[in-house]
C-alpha cells in the first residue's frame, strides 16, 4: 500500500513538472476567427495576416505608433519619383537555410502586384517592375509617384523564389517556409495554426518555442479558455467581461485604440433623401445642420456608457497610429444647447423626423450606439428613429444609396487611398471617391488630388497637405463625424508581457516573459 | 416495398430540388456578396467589376440557375469566395467532427431519455415520475447556450477538470456532448413517459396482466416495445435536427465541425459554402426520413404500405 501511494506521489509529481514545463515553453492564442489561407497574397483580411506574419516575414513592419520599420528591406531611397532603390537585409535565412535574396524580394513584389489570385494590388497594385540589380538591391518601378509606397510594403510577405517555383503554389502551402520567426508545423484552415521557433531568425529569436493559434469565436468561450489557462492570450475580450479578467490575479487585459474609426455622415448630395419623411428638403444640405449634428453628440458619454470603456474618443477622423492624426487637432465640443442654436438659425427650430441607419453585427456595440445617438439627436429636436441591419443588408444598401445618415467603420490598412476615397467628388468611372457615398464634394479638395498634395515625397510637407485637406473636409465641411476608434483589446495569463496593437493583429512572436 | 421505397426516393429528390432553388433564391435576392467583400476595401470600380466576373455573378439571372444544376449534379458546388477551396470539400472535411459530436449526445440522450421515461410513465404521479419531470422540464427550457457556458463555467474555470474548447482526446468531446443531449435527454424522457402511460392504458395491457405476468416482463417486452414505434421517428429526425442544430454548441466550444463553418460563411454571403451546408444538411433529412420509414414498417407488422 505505502508503495503504492509512493508510486502515485512521483507520478503526479512528474505530471505537474512537465505539465508546468510544458506551460512555460509554449505559447496559446485565441483568435476570433482563423487563418482563411496561408499564401500571403491571397487575402488582405486582418486574422489572416496576423497568423501568416508568424511564418513570412513582411517587406517593412509598422510599429505600434504607425512609424514604418526596416524589415526585409533595411533602407529605401527614391531615385527618380516613381523609381525606389531598396536594400535587402543581409544575412537572413528561409527556414530551409536558403539566404533571402533580392532575387526573393523581386519576386514577392512583383507576385502580389500582378498575380490573378492577388489581393496585394489595394496596396502594391501601381508597381509595375521590380527587379533585383544585385544579390542586396531591389530597383521598384511605379506607374506614378508612389511616396505610400514604403507604407504599403508592410503588408506585403516576403516568399522563397525557387521553393515555391519549384513545384507551384499549392504544394508550396503543404509545407510553407517562409523567413519570419516560427516554422510551420500543422495547420486547419480558419481553425488552428502549430508553430515552433525559428532558431536561426535574423530578428530576436521568440521567447515561447511552441505555439498554437486558435480560432475561438465566441467571447464568452475566449474568456471561459483564458481564465482556465487553456490559452495564453485571448483576443477581443468583451468590455462586459473586464471587470472578471481583472478580478482574477491569474489575468488581465491590454488595449490600445485601433486603426478602425467608427464614423456617422450624412446624405450631401440629394434634395429628397430617403430617410426623410416624405416632402421634407434634406436639411443636411445646409452646413450648419450638420454641425448641429457634431454638437449634439456626446462621445465621451458613447465610450463610456454604451462602449464600457472598449473605445476611444475619436477627436478626428485618422486614428493616432496614422501619420495625419494631427495631436492638436479639435472637435466641435459636446453642446446640445449650441446644436439647437444651429437648427433654429437653419430654419429647423421644429426639428424634424430621420432614420439613422447602422449594422447590428459589424462593430463591437453597434447597434446601441445608433440607439444613444439617436437618443442625443432626439434631445436638440431631430426626431431619430435607427434602423439597424445585419450587415449582409446593410452594407449592399449602403452602396445603394439607401440611406439618410448612417454610421460605419473604417480600417486604415491603407491610408493613402483612404482620403481620396472618402473626400474626393464621386467618379466611379475614374475610380475616385470610391467610399465616398454621402458624396461630399469640395472644388479646392478635388484640386488638392488633381495638384498630387498626397504624392509630394518630403514627409512633412505630404503630411501637413494631408491634414490640410482633413480640416477642411471634417472640421469645415463636417462630411465625415469620427465618433471613436474602436479598442483592440486582449486578454493575457499573468506572467506574460503582451501589449495590444492598433492594428488588430496580434503576434505570439511579441509575447515576453515577465519575470 | 420497394414501390413504397421508390416513391419515397422520388419525393427526397422532389424536396431537394425545392429546397436547393429556394436558397438559390434566398441567396440571389439577399445581396451581392461583392458588395461585402469589397464594401470595406480600397478596391477601385475596375477590380471589383472584375471580382463580379470572375464569380460569374454578372451573368443574367436564369443563365446563373441553369449553369447552378448543371455544376451541382455534378457535385461541383463551385469555390469559397473566401479561401478559394472546393466548397463541397471544405464542408466535407469538417463533417466528420459534427457526425462524432452528435453521434455522442444522440448516444448519451438515448441511454440516459429511455430509462428515465420508462421509469417515470411506469408510476405516474410518483416521486420518481415528479423528479423526473422537474429535470425534463428544466432541461427543455433552458438554453443551450446558456447550458454550454454554465459547463464551461463549472467545469473549465472552477474545477478546470475539462477543457472548455476545441477538438482533441475524448476529454474534449464531453462539455459539447452534454450540453447538446441536455435537451434531447428531457425531450426523450417526456416521449417515452408518454408514450409509455398511453400503451401501459390500452386493452392488451390489461390482457396480460390478469394472464398473470410479471410487471418487468408486461413492461418492458409488451409495452416498451409497442412506446418504440413512435419513438423511432423522433428519434432519427433528432438525429437530423441535432446534425443541423448544432450551430450555438460548435460556436461555444469552437468545435471545428460544419455548423460553425456555415454560420461563418453566413456572416460573409459565401454562397458555395452555404449551399454545400444546405445540400448536405437537406440530404440528410431526406435519408433519414426515408431510413425512418422503412424502420417503421419492419418493426410494427401492422402497417403495410
Amino acid at each position: 500500500m505505502r508503495i503504492l501511494y509512493k508510486l502515485a506521489t512521483v507520478l503526479v509529481a512528474a505530471g505537474l513538472v512537465t505539465a508546468a514545463f510544458a506551460q512555460d515553453d509554449r505559447l496559446d492564442v485565441a483568435f476570433e476567427g482563423g487563418a482563411v489561407t496561408l499564401d500571403p497574397h491571397a487575402r488582405s483580411e486582418t486574422t489572416t495576416f496576423a497568423w501568416q506574419h508568424h511564418i513570412f516575414d513582411t517587406l517593412t513592419r509598422r510599429a505600434p505608433d504607425g512609424a514604418i520599420l526596416p524589415w526585409v528591406l533595411t533602407d529605401w531611397e527614391n531615385v527618380e519619383p516613381t523609381v525606389w532603390r531598396m536594400s535587402v537585409r543581409e544575412g537572413m535565412t528561409f527556414h530551409d537555410g536558403t539566404p533571402v535574396t533580392a532575387e526573393d524580394v523581386a519576386y514577392s513584389l512583383t507576385r502580389a502586384a500582378t498575380a490573378p489570385e492577388s489581393e496585394m494590388k489595394t496596396y502594391v497594385g501601381g508597381v509595375t517592375t521590380a527587379t533585383a540589380i544585385d544579390d542586396g538591391t531591389v530597383e521598384v518601378e511605379t506607374a506614378q509617384a508612389d511616396p505610400a509606397l514604403p507604407i504599403n510594403l508592410s503588408n506585403i510577405a516576403l516568399l522563397p523564389k525557387d521553393a515555391v517555383e519549384a513545384n507551384g503554389m499549392q504544394a508550396f502551402l503543404e509545407n510553407p517556409i517562409g523567413s519570419g520567426p516560427y516554422t510551420f508545423v500543422d495547420w486547419q484552415q480558419d481553425e488552428r495554426l502549430e508553430l515552433v521557433a525559428y532558431d536561426d531568425y535574423w530578428g530576436d529569436v521568440p521567447e515561447y518555442r511552441e505555439v498554437l493559434l486558435r480560432n475561438i469565436p465566441s467571447g464568452s468561450a475566449r474568456v471561459a479558455a483564458l481564465l482556465s489557462g487553456e490559452v495564453d492570450i485571448a483576443q477581443k475580450i468583451l468590455p462586459q467581461d473586464f471587470a472578471r479578467v481583472e478580478r482574477d490575479p491569474n489575468a488581465y487585459v491590454t488595449q490600445a485604440a485601433s486603426i478602425r474609426t467608427i464614423y456617422l455622415t450624412m446624405d450631401y448630395w440629394r434634395t429628397e433623401s430617403p430617410g426623410l419623411p416624405d416632402g421634407i428638403e434634406n436639411p443636411f444640405l445646409d452646413p450648419r445642420v450638420r454641425l448641429a449634428v457634431w454638437h449634439a453628440i456626446d462621445n465621451e458619454g458613447i465610450v463610456e456608457a454604451v462602449m464600457g470603456g472598449a473605445a476611444t474618443v475619436a477627436e478626428q477622423f485618422p486614428p493616432p497610429a496614422i501619420e495625419f492624426h494631427d495631436p492638436d487637432a479639435e472637435r466641435p465640443a459636446y453642446d446640445p444647447e449650441r446644436a439647437r442654436e444651429l437648427l433654429a438659425e437653419a430654419g429647423y427650430e421644429d426639428g424634424f423626423r430621420l432614420i439613422l441607419d447602422s449594422p447590428n453585427d459589424r462593430y463591437l456595440n453597434d447597434e446601441f450606439v445608433a440607439e444613444a445617438i439617436a437618443g442625443m439627436l432626439s434631445e436638440v429636436g431631430i426626431d431619430t428613429d435607427v434602423r439597424a441591419q445585419t450587415r449582409t443588408v446593410f452594407f449592399p444598401s449602403l452602396n445603394e444609396g439607401a440611406f439618410t445618415m448612417y454610421m460605419a467603420g473604417w480600417g486604415w490598412t491603407a491610408p493613402y487611398p483612404t482620403l481620396p476615397g472618402f473626400m474626393r467628388t464621386r467618379d466611379m468611372e475614374a475610380g475616385h471617391g470610391t467610399f465616398n457615398r454621402p458624396r461630399y464634394s469640395s472644388d479646392s479638395i478635388d484640386e488638392a488630388f488633381i495638384r498630387g498634395d498626397l504624392a509630394v515625397f518630403d514627409d512633412d510637407e505630404r503630411i501637413a497637405n494631408a491634414r490640410a485637406i482633413l480640416d477642411e473636409a471634417i472640421y469645415e465641411d463636417v462630411a465625415y463625424i469620427p465618433l471613436y476608434y474602436e479598442n483592440t483589446i486582449a486578454g493575457v495569463r499573468s506572467g506574460i508581457e503582451f501589449e495590444s496593437r492598433p492594428d488588430e493583429v496580434m503576434y505570439a512572436f511579441e509575447a515576453k516573459r515577465d519575470d | 416495398m420497394t414501390v413504397f421505397v421508390a416513391r419515397r426516393v422520388l419525393q427526397g429528390v422532389l424536396s431537394m430540388w425545392v429546397l436547393t432553388s429556394l436558397i438559390f433564391g434566398l441567396i440571389y435576392f439577399v445581396g451581392d456578396p461583392v458588395e461585402l467583400l469589397t464594401s470595406e476595401s480600397v478596391m477601385t470600380g475596375d477590380e471589383v467589376e472584375a471580382l463580379r466576373t470572375s464569380l460569374g455573378l454578372d451573368r443574367p439571372l436564369a443563365a446563373q440557375y441553369g449553369l447552378f444544376y448543371v455544376n451541382l449534379l455534378q457535385g461541383d458546388l463551385g469555390v469559397s469566395y473566401y479561401s478559394g477551396e472546393d466548397a463541397m470539400a471544405a464542408m466535407l472535411e469538417r463533417l466528420p467532427a459534427t457526425l462524432r459530436l452528435v453521434g455522442l449526445a444522440l448516444a448519451i440522450a438515448l441511454v440516459a431519455g429511455v430509462p428515465l421515461g420508462i421509469a417515470a410513465g411506469r408510476n405516474p404521479g410518483s416521486l420518481t415520475d415528479y423528479a423526473i419531470r422537474l429535470f425534463s422540464v428544466t432541461g427543455i427550457s433552458a438554453p443551450t447556450f446558456f447550458i454550454g457556458i454554465l459547463l464551461i463555467f463549472v467545469f473549465s474555470v472552477q474545477w478546470s477538470l475539462l477543457p472548455s474548447t476545441g477538438m482533441g482526446d475524448w476529454r474534449y468531446y464531453v462539455l459539447p456532448a452534454l450540453t447538446l443531449s441536455l435537451f434531447r435527454i428531457a425531450f426523450f424522457t417526456r416521449m417515452i413517459r408518454a408514450t409509455m402511460m398511453e400503451v401501459l392504458s390500452l386493452d392488451f395491457v390489461r390482457t396480460a396482466r390478469s394472464k398473470g405476468l410479471v410487471e418487468r416482463v408486461i413492461t418492458y417486452k409488451h409495452a416498451f416495445r409497442n412506446a418504440l414505434i413512435p419513438f423511432v421517428t423522433i428519434a432519427g429526425l433528432e438525429f437530423a435536427q441535432l446534425l443541423a442544430g448544432a450551430v450555438v454548441t460548435e460556436t461555444i466550444f469552437a468545435w471545428p465541425g460544419i455548423n460553425r463553418f456555415a454560420l461563418t460563411a453566413m456572416y460573409r454571403l459565401d454562397y458555395p459554402v452555404i449551399l454545400s451546408y444546405a445540400v448536405i444538411i437537406g440530404l440528410t433529412f431526406v435519408i433519414v426520413n426515408l431510413v425512418v420509414d422503412v424502420i417503421y414498417a419492419l418493426i410494427d407488422p401492422r402497417i403495410r404500405y
